[in-house]
């Protein structure tokens, strides 16, 4: 039955009214864990705090095995989601860039959304930064459209890389999360600092 | 020591599973994940096609993107963008964090603080359009789905940061 | 702290149980065995080769031909402008795509009735828009259009302008009778093109 906008259960225009309303949730979630603050944000890297590390692998497992309990009972067709393109030059230079600039401005887009509607300058600057830069790689598009678009690998998925079942590649990644959640408790508590 | 001060925040995991709860929600309504730089893009595209008609014919960028999208402004990433801010509101009208400033390690000048985040702004807008989407989108959503890009994208991203939070320390401890 | 224990109890277990059921790759069927049975029945999905003579010589664009036959079949034979997707190729991702539309109608044919009729039956399951079957055939495609037989002077004569017609069309299709003689517009209606927009995995882009 779902995805329900391509199976026509609900119109565009409700579609957009839902966008709204998981936006909202979306917000409510980035700014109650602490999201729109970006000394928050880094201290995954310091080892200090890693809410981060937290959310974002709580936040993936959970959607990877609501996805796959859905599809398994049918309630979600896979072929109808989108599912992210991989273009591996490109993908690996903007993990780079990005990376950059997480650590820099301190906020990646959604936080940066929610630390502007608390009233933090620095996410607003941040956003400021946002423009420029996607205006500069609208600008420079003719420049970089051949990295843009080098290595087209389709619509691959980690598990049929891997040649396993989903299901076997999530049990996978849920224990490498679980894993990664204890190293970050553990380093919270040899690098404290005190919460702002 | 920090277990007896209570927390200002939710505990990580439970925002981590009610995060995951909104891109289900994203993906069983309406069949793609959340994201945020995409509506940057729309609103960029738009501007562009208001102020320099002609250029944005003549760029493919603002072709490509005109092409598959009908009116930017009303895409779904826009509506979604406007719910992130009132939810954010909520949630910081709620635990009292609403207040205009500038939050950076005392350490730092806020002035310091303010053109790393613009440095840091024009990098990451830069590189979420290599990326096809930023730290929500491309990697949070694609991986929800296991993408092969998005795991990619998502490991160099947190590994750089780690090279620079070591050469920018100062700014945040 | 606790909170992670508590995390691990519950999703462990959940993912141990979703790698170990086999994945859901059932492809959704659209239709009701009772429905099926009722088009079936109705032989609703039949195109007389009439039909396709004549939009083959108009070239409607909306016309769509897919050869179900073998690669080595469609090689000896096909119809003009028709497409080879030998049956066992019908689910294969290159092809849905193509077949999976709404704007052109996919007119199945084999040798018979056999093939075509299994074609347009999964395609139909699949929720796939516009799909008829050639009726008889490519042979009795040429046993019509190739060549045609006169009708007896005493038959009524609708019968005579469809013969003047399939010889036009013999001749427009490059069929063994030669005749000259004006194609005459068919009485046939066309099937209507149910216009609806294509399913399609939704746009993305953060």
């Amino acid at each position: 039955m779902a995805p329900l906008i391509v199976n026509e259960i609900i119109s565009p225009d409700t579609n957009l009214l839902l966008a709204l309303l998981i936006g909202i949730g979306f917000g409510f979630v980035l700014e109650s864990s602490g999201f729109s603050s970006s000394r928050k944000m880094v201290g995954v890297f310091y080892g200090y705090d890693t809410t981060v590390l937290k959310v974002f692998f709580t936040g993936a497992i959970t959607a990877i095995m609501g996805i796959l309990f859905l599809s398994l009972f049918g309630l979600v067709q896979m072929d109808y989601l989108y599912i992210h393109p991989t273009y591996m030059t490109s993908a690996i230079l903007g993990g780079v860039v990005m990376g950059g600039g997480f650590l820099l401005g301190g906020y990646c887009p959604g936080t940066a959304f929610s630390a502007i509607a608390i009233g933090k300058i620095d996410g607003m600057l941040f956003m400021v930064g946002m423009f420029i830069g996607v205006f500069l790689f609208a600008e420079g598009y003719p420049l970089w459209e051949g990295v843009y678009k080098a290595n087209f690998m389709g619509t691959t998925t980690m598990n049929e890389i891997l040649d396993i079942p989903r299901g076997v590649f999530a049990l996978g990644l849920i224990l490498i999360a679980l894993a990664m959640f204890w190293v970050g408790e553990w380093a919270e508590k040899k690098f404290p600092r005190e919460e702002y | 020591m920090s277990e007896v001060k209570k927390s200002k925040y939710i505990n990580p995991y439970i925002g981590g599973v009610l995060l995951g709860l909104v891109i289900l929600a994203a993906f069983f309504i309406s069949g793609r994940g959340i994201g945020a730089s995409g509506a940057i893009k729309s609103a960029i595209v738009t501007t562009v096609n208001t102020v320099a008609p002609t250029h944005a014919e003549n760029n493919w960028f603002y072709e490509e993107y005109n092409a598959s999208h009908a009116n930017p402004m009303k895409s779904w990433l826009v509506f979604e963008i406007i719910g992130v801010l009132i939810g954010a509101f909520i949630s910081g009208a709620y635990w009292k964090r609403l207040k205009l400033k500038v939050e950076h390690s005392p350490k730092i000048s806020s002035k310091r603080r303010l053109i790393f985040a613009v440095i840091g702004g024009i990098l990451f807008g830069f590189g979420s359009q290599f990326g096809r989407g930023c730290a929500s989108g491309a990697c949070l959503s694609g991986m929800s789905l296991l993408s092969v890009g998005s795991f990619v994208t998502m490991i160099f991203m947190f590994g750089t940061a780690f090279i620079f939070a070591y050469i920018f320390r100062k700014n945040y401890i | 702290m606790k909170m992670r224990l508590i995390l691990a109890s519950v999703i462990i277990p959940l993912g141990i149980i979703i790698a170990a059921v086999p994945e859901n790759t059932t492809k959704p069927f659209r239709l009701t065995a009772g429905e099926l049975l009722n088009e079936v029945q109705n032989g609703s999905q039949f195109i007389s080769t009439d039909q396709i003579a004549d939009m083959l010589v108009q070239k409607d664009p909306s016309l769509q031909l897919i050869d179900v036959r073998s690669q080595a079949e469609f090689e000896k034979y096909s119809l003009p402008g028709s497409v080879n997707v030998p049956l066992s190729d019908l689910l294969s991702k290159e092809w849905s795509d193509f077949l999976d539309q709404g704007l052109r109608m996919n007119v199945f044919y084999s040798n018979g009735n056999l093939k075509s009729n299994e074609a347009w039956m999964i395609t139909r399951q699949l929720g796939y828009k516009n799909n008829y079957v050639l009726q008889g055939g490519l042979n009795y495609w040429a046993e019509t259009i190739l060549n045609p037989q006169a009708p007896k002077s005493v038959l009524a004569d609708d019968e005579i302008a469809k013969y003047d017609f399939r010889k036009g069309a013999s001749a427009a299709l490059g069929g063994g009778n030669t005749l000259e003689s004006n194609v005459k517009e068919s009485k046939s209606s066309k099937p209507v093109i149910v216009k609806k927009k294509k399913k399609k995995r939704v746009a993305g882009g953060c």
